[in-house]
């Protein structure tokens, strides 16, 4: 019982600690167990046959925890402290319309609650997996894999040289279209033509179909992957937006799993919430801009 | 040892104010974070379904009559990263238990934390790496 006491004294100090809003996942100098111990986070990374950095993970993006949830390898729940942002810099950084959809936006709204895709650059707090996919071509395509399952499983990346689809053929998606290459050591993956019906984070951060990503990856060291990121929406933001996320690999053994979020999906039901319709946001959307 | 135990719990109830629940949601929509029950019951399923795993334990009211809990948990993938097996809690097995109600239906909680009776240890403490660090099994803060 005085083990007890003592944790639990240790847990109130914690607790009281202003850096708790945004710290590791780990108390008391101790390592997060479900990472890769700390001795081997600064190896050097491991290589693939044909020399590129293995990317291959199992990565944790959501290592770092808030009052608003956990992220690290990208947007989760809130953009302003998923980004640290300062007070005012969101709204600064959103054009009109967009602060004034965010403001209205509620959370039981959230297209990912009831169990649709995320979007990029928010990472599902759930581990991810980059694979390069060869074939009799070589390195055609890459997939990067969420655990989230029909949350959206992958993202598609095609690494055979093709360009973006004409605009003819661009039909606006979840995760849009991508192509890759690598820069060096830096895997380059460029893409377009995503819809606008997800949120950048659970606040409602919105964004067009006129959003471009350019994700830059890099894995400085054997337990580290870093994600550079540059977010151009003009149609959302008054200015590219540009941010570095961090993932931790996870410890030896720990392995994606299966996730079918909608097998017993019972968000709302406890405070009697039905979350809307997001298909009539968008049109109501295109009344204000008019 | 039954205040020790109080403060345990009050303690680590605070350091959960700042610690999310749930992964991809917050906490405040549907749960009463004001209100903390410490409640006893038997288990009657255990379910390792997704988005988030529950336990249904049966408790008996100051009346006789039963309600059954459903208690919401994390993911059951996250749990189970944390050392949690299905063979660890099962129907049958008395707990004592900490949970916010749901706001409509408060016997829809969010599970704050669980105990074997006669077990020191708990077995998923909300928002917990405190709890592994100790050795305990359970949630972490994801």
């Amino acid at each position: 019982m005085k083990r007890l006491f003592v944790i639990s004294a240790a847990v109130a100090v914690l607790a009281m600690l202003p850096s708790l809003h945004s710290q590791d996942r780990q108390t008391k100098g101790k390592p997060d167990p479900s990472l890769v111990a700390p001795q081997d986070v600064d190896k050097p990374a491991p290589r693939l046959p044909d020399g590129h950095p293995d990317l291959s993970g199992p990565w944790d993006g959501c290592w770092k925890t808030g009052k608003n949830g956990c992220y690290g390898g990208g947007t989760n729940n809130d953009m302003v402290q998923d980004l640290e942002m300062k007070p005012g810099e969101l709204d600064s950084l959103l054009q009109p319309w967009a602060r004034e959809l965010r403001a209205k936006r509620k959370e039981k709204d959230e297209p990912y609650v009831g169990c649709l895709p995320e979007g990029v650059p928010r990472v599902n707090p759930y581990p991810t997996r980059i694979v390069e996919s060869y074939t009799a071509k070589g390195l055609s395509q890459l997939f990067i894999l969420h655990e989230t399952g029909d949350s959206g499983a992958h993202r598609q990346v095609f690494m055979d040289g093709r360009k973006h689809p004409d605009d003819n053929d661009l039909f606006p998606t979840w995760f849009g279209h991508s192509i890759g290459w690598w820069d060096g050591d830096t895997l380059v993956v460029d893409t377009i033509g995503y819809n606008d019906r997800f949120w950048l984070d659970g606040k409602g951060t919105p964004h067009t179909e006129q959003m471009h990503t350019i994700e830059r990856y890099t894995r400085p060291n054997f337990g580290t992957m870093l994600l550079d990121l540059t977010l151009d929406d003009p149609g959302a933001f008054t200015r590219p937006l540009e941010y570095t996320f961090t993932f931790k690999l996870l410890r030896p053994g720990l392995e994606l799993m299966e996730f079918i979020c909608l097998e017993d999906n019972e968000y709302g039901n406890a405070a009697g919430i039905t979350p809307a319709d997001e298909s009539g946001e968008k049109e109501k959307r295109k009344e204000q801009k008019q | 040892m039954k205040a020790n135990r109080g403060i345990m719990l009050a303690v680590l109830g605070l350091f959960c104010l700042a610690v999310p629940v749930f992964a991809h949601h917050g906490f405040d929509t549907e749960y009463d974070q004001s209100k903390k029950l410490s409640l006893t019951g038997v288990v009657t399923k255990v379910s390792w379904l997704n988005p988030h795993m529950r336990i249904f334990i049966d408790v008996t009211n100051k009346d006789g009559s039963v309600t059954n809990w459903n208690l919401e948990l994390t993911s059951p993938n996250n749990v189970r990263r944390q050392g949690w097996g299905k063979n660890d809690l099962v129907p049958g097995d008395k707990v004592n238990f900490e949970a916010n109600p749901g706001k409509l239906v408060e016997s829809r909680g969010a599970l704050r934390l669980i105990t074997k009776v006669g077990d020191n240890h708990p077995l998923f403490v909300r928002g917990g790496p405190e709890a592994e660090q100790e050795g305990y099994k359970g949630d972490s803060s994801k």
